[in-house]
């Protein structure tokens, strides 16, 4: 089992960097997302529509630099460059990366870090999805949502997860392949 | 204090209220909080924003849970406080400790091997050339009538092969310095660890435990 070198250590930290520089430009559209949909009691469904974009950094850390631990550090780091620039959450956001990292780790863990393919970037949406929604079934309360809101949150999850860290995942290693920096995609 | 161990102090109550629905609690560690804060002399900016977004979030997924959930009015405030326990909790954190600090304390505290430590560190001082990298990449992509958004992949590809690059180089740089993985290393800069830090981590988490497990409101 190949082990962390510090060339692996300093590429997945500048990768996390990079989706949090990216993604703090889709702020202002949770915002207004958030601030639409919450008269109507549905404010947790913008978080549910964009929670794929944040969690993205573990499943594209994970198949690019292909060591076990690679999603859950990805995530990780890309909530600890958050906190540090600036995050309202705080160290809180420590929390969270490591609910998310863990839950899309647990996708390449299940292929035993041997298969990248379409494949593992579904079971660890799937698996992300899971993860990160008992997290919030204890945390922000839904555990006292109704069991027909629940599950459209739910499902709403992980179509964004599915499409953020699955599909455009997907797309992006495809290129990465097609320039030969990616190992050919395992075929299934 | 000493960084680890006031962010492993933060993180562990953090963790331990979202799995625990005391309101008292709540309502005290954000009085402790924000004492902490102006104690600090954090800047009211900072803390009118760390005031407001909480409160708009916390409304907004109080309301909806009132909407669409059957919680009692006493669950509904302890989510409402707890949105603000986590916000000033974790801005207590934040707001007194530098990146720089907390690295070179992991190492030395908390035994986190010198190659996470000077990665971390090594990446993380890039952050202003990353932003940018960001806004070159957008704005080559003009220049030839592209419009890249966050969801298109060759924004990703551009940013990858980018860190690549970056991580090849810094690692040669730090090489070439005689950085060696795994190898001892003395310290320019000592964190001290105190007795009096263990104290203050020990008695903080002991008093959340008694006012969790007491049975307060």
């Amino acid at each position: 089992m190949q082990r962390w070198h510090i060339r692996d250590i300093i590429l997945v930290t500048i990768l996390a960097i990079f989706m949090g520089v990216i993604f703090w430009a889709v702020g202002p559209l949770y915002a207004i997302l958030a601030a639409a949909l919450a008269p109507a009691g549905l404010q947790p469904l913008a978080n549910e529509l964009l929670l794929g974009i944040w969690v993205m950094a573990g499943p594209l850390a994970g198949f690019v630099i292909r060591i076990p631990g690679a999603a859950t550090l990805g995530e990780f780091l890309g909530a600890a460059v958050e906190m540090f620039l600036g995050g309202t959450w705080g160290a809180a956001t420590l929390i969270s990366g490591a609910v998310q990292g863990i839950g899309s780790e647990l996708g390449f863990a299940f292929t035993g870090y041997k298969h990248y393919n379409w494949l593992t970037l579904t079971l660890s949406a799937l698996t992300t999805t899971l993860v990160t929604f008992l997290w919030d079934y204890f945390r922000s309360g839904y555990n006292a949502y109704h069991l027909g809101f629940l599950l459209v949150l739910l499902v709403v999850r992980f179509i964004s997860v599915f499409i953020f860290g699955g599909v455009l995942t997907h797309l992006i290693t495809n290129l990465l392949t097609r320039a030969h920096v990616l190992p050919a995609v395992s075929k299934r | 204090m000493n960084p680890s161990l006031k962010l492993l102090t933060v993180v562990a109550i953090a963790f331990e209220i979202s799995f625990t629905q005391v309101l008292t609690v709540n309502v005290v560690l954000i009085a402790v909080s924000l004492i902490l804060l102006l104690v600090n002399r954090v800047k009211l900016k900072t803390l009118l924003w760390l005031t407001g977004v909480p409160l708009f979030l916390a409304s907004a997924l109080v309301w909806s849970l009132a909407l669409r959930g059957d919680a009692s009015s006493h669950f509904l405030w302890v989510i409402f406080t707890r949105m603000f326990v986590y916000v000033y909790l974790g801005a207590t954190f934040t707001q007194t400790t530098q990146p720089l600090a907390l690295t070179r304390s992991l190492e030395q505290n908390a035994k986190l091997p010198a190659k996470f430590a000077y990665g971390f560190l090594a990446a993380f001082n890039l952050l202003p050339k990353i932003k940018a990298e960001v806004a070159t990449i957008h704005a080559a992509a003009l220049m030839r009538g592209q419009v890249l958004h966050f969801w298109s992949p060759q924004l990703y590809f551009k940013v990858i092969l980018a860190a690549m690059n970056w991580s090849d180089q810094l690692t040669a740089a730090m090489l070439s310095h005689g950085f060696v993985e795994g190898a001892p290393r003395t310290y320019a800069v000592r964190i001290p660890l105190r007795a009096r830090d263990w104290w203050f981590c020990g008695l903080s988490l002991l008093v959340v435990q008694l006012g969790l497990f007491t049975g307060l409101p």
